[in-house]
């Protein structure tokens, strides 16, 4: 076999198989690009853009009065312009749950703003698919998946730079799925081959211990305090003193690095003697900061460490950073969006050059594989508009109601499955419906936010708001898309068929 | 006919498996082989030889679907996981060095 026909072979296969996982994962990444605006559309007590005034040790109040468990740790981090209020986590020491919470900006007392998923459900989702350490796992494969598709894809594409140049519509089917497929492909290629590498990459110390295990002897604590440059201390059993302010070494910690804000500030075992009070840097001008973690005694408030991370983790933030895009604004945040879309548009293309293919072959069983396209390219679209709703319905004081978000977004995804299985014969109209519903629940979502809350488009536009603005104007904006499809696919099916044919007969 | 489909699954199940079994092995003993052999500090040794990997990885699945033989293209697989282990794991004290 010719090298270009095995790698044919191997970008077929080995590019389908992990399709519907990877269009989860780049889907649930493209949203994350924004995930911290759409949390704030997801609570209205950001909408008006107040900035919290509250104070480290006010919030750690909050967790000395609300908390009595003994705690493993608990971690900090201050207001930003994206993120305008104190958010709290902590670790219980017996369960090693771990809980979270973020305070009202507009309260002067630490108040806990309603539960909610945030915009964060879908870096979650991204990452490991809400199903901790295997989802983890399964999420690196899928990269590795994506990474040999990638390369193979380049092996088999002789005109790589012709094709660029090459969009024929009008061709038949498979033809101008192909063209489509290479299009995004080739645009995004260098993107997508960098966030795959980058992203299996963050996970590496799991995915790949092979160098730990053989230079640390598998001694983990230690490899991580040596490539870190982290402190650690052992706990005493002692009761602690009383803890000195965390405002206080906040500003300490401005004054060591010349300047500089504060990112997160965590407190290791709190409730004994060794205490230990990290101070991390907040650097937005680099793509990987090197975080310069400052360690203090909790009780003294002595300067114990200063971190000095290797090279090596340098240059893995950096790669991290690459990948997270949290430098460089909201244009670079765009570009990311732009190109995580590219990337499920040559998804969805390089699925139905597959299709096309087989269904010119008169392949039976090919409604199945139509029926799981619109179970997850429409499905996971519709149950994420679907979570917006239930964030904004299900009512503020509603117990667990983060959870229930949570259900709403997955009910909705399996009401979506059912449907796309029952209609697998005739798949035009439920794409049709499918696109109306998500018209109909994109269009809406700007409505449903006016009526729950302050933050409405118009207020939000008059105060210059753009941020807030641009969440609702986004979905109006998908939703006009998806109608505007959904009334095309209406009109055209007789147009499209004679096409066809005319197509066939010109290239025979 | 039906001999020639079986030999054809037999080839595409050696395939896979060397892609995903092969290519980690591999992978794995070259991180492993570079940690211990890289002239750099211990903790930019384990990171950077760590960081190849999935290089590596995406190479060997890419060699395993282009090599001719679907058998042999095992013996390179196991020679270098065998050789690149044994160099990294019986290293001694070298591969504990800061």
């Amino acid at each position: 076999m010719k090298l270009r026909q095995s790698m044919a072979g191997l970008h077929t296969w080995g590019g389908l198989l992990p399709s519907w996982l990877l269009f989860v994962i780049i889907f649930a990444g493209t949203v994350a690009c924004f995930d911290k605006e759409l949390t704030r559309w997801m609570r209205p007590a950001l909408h008006d853009g107040v900035v919290s005034s509250l104070g480290a040790d006010d919030v750690r109040g909050w967790l000395q009065q609300n908390v009595s468990e003994e705690l493993h740790a608990f971690w900090m981090h201050g207001p930003t312009e994206r993120e305008p209020y104190w958010r709290l986590g902590w670790e219980v020491d017996a369960t090693k749950t771990i809980h979270n919470v973020a305070f009202d900006p507009r309260s002067a007392q630490a108040e806990p703003m309603a539960e909610t998923v945030g915009g964060e459900f879908f870096f979650k989702l991204h990452y490991n698919l809400h199903a901790g350490d295997i989802g983890m796992y399964i999420v690196g494969l899928a990269g590795m998946f994506m990474l040999v598709a990638l390369v193979s894809g380049v092996i088999i594409h002789r005109r790589i730079f012709k094709d660029f140049f090459t969009l024929r519509p009008k061709a038949n089917g498979q033809r101008a799925w192909l063209d489509a497929h290479n299009l995004f492909g080739v645009v995004g290629f260098p993107f997508h081959l960098v966030l795959a590498y980058t992203g299996v990459a963050i996970f590496v110390a799991s995915y790949m211990p092979a160098a730990a295990q053989v230079s640390y002897s598998g001694n983990v604590m230690q490899y991580f305090g040596e490539v870190m440059g982290s402190f650690e201390r052992e706990e005493v059993g002692q009761p602690p003193p009383a803890p000195v302010s965390l405002d206080a070494l906040i500003v300490e910690s401005q004054r060591q690095w010349g300047g500089g804000e504060a990112g997160w500030v965590s407190v290791h075992h709190p409730d004994d003697a060794s205490a230990v009070v990290d101070v991390r840097r907040r650097d937005r001008s680099r793509i990987g900061s090197p975080q310069d973690t400052l360690s203090y005694d909790a009780g003294t408030g002595e300067l114990l460490n200063r971190q000095d991370a290797s090279t090596g983790y340098r240059a893995y933030l950096w790669l991290a950073g690459l990948h997270m895009a949290q430098f460089g604004g909201t244009l670079v945040r765009l570009l990311y969006l732009l190109m995580g879309l590219a990337g499920c548009a040559m998804l969805v293309g390089g699925l139905q050059v597959w299709l096309a293919k087989r269904e010119q072959r008169g392949d039976a069983s090919v409604v199945w594989v139509r029926a799981l396209n619109a179970s997850v390219f429409a499905g996971l679209p519709l149950a994420s508009l679907a979570l917006l709703w239930g964030n904004r319905l299900i009512p503020a004081g509603f117990a667990e109601r983060a959870v229930a978000e949570g259900w709403v977004f997955a009910g909705a995804w399996l009401l979506v499955a059912l449907w796309s299985v029952l209609r697998r014969q005739q798949g035009r109209r439920l794409l049709r419906e499918q696109l109306l519903l998500g018209a109909v629940l994109a269009l809406g979502l700007p409505i449903i936010n006016a009526l729950t809350s302050d933050g409405h488009l118009i207020a939000s536009l008059g105060r210059g708001d753009w941020v807030l603005a641009s969440v609702d104007l986004f979905l109006m904006v998908a939703g006009l898309v998806c109608a505007a499809s959904a009334w095309r696919l209406n009109t055209t099916p007789a147009a499209a068929a004679a096409r066809g044919r005319a197509a066939r007969i010109q290239e025979a | 006919m039906s001999r020639n489909v079986s030999i054809n699954r037999w080839n595409i199940a050696s395939r896979v498996l060397a892609a995903l079994v092969g290519g980690y092995a591999v992978a794995y003993a070259v991180t492993a082989f570079l940690a211990v052999y890289l002239p750099l500090a211990r903790p930019d040794r384990v990171v950077f030889s760590s960081l190849a990997s999935f290089a590596v990885w995406t190479a060997v699945a890419i060699y395993v679907f282009a090599a001719r033989s679907a058998t042999r293209l095992w013996l390179p697989i196991i020679g270098v996981t065998a050789v690149l282990c044994l160099a990294a794991f019986l290293s001694g004290d070298w591969r504990v060095r800061p």
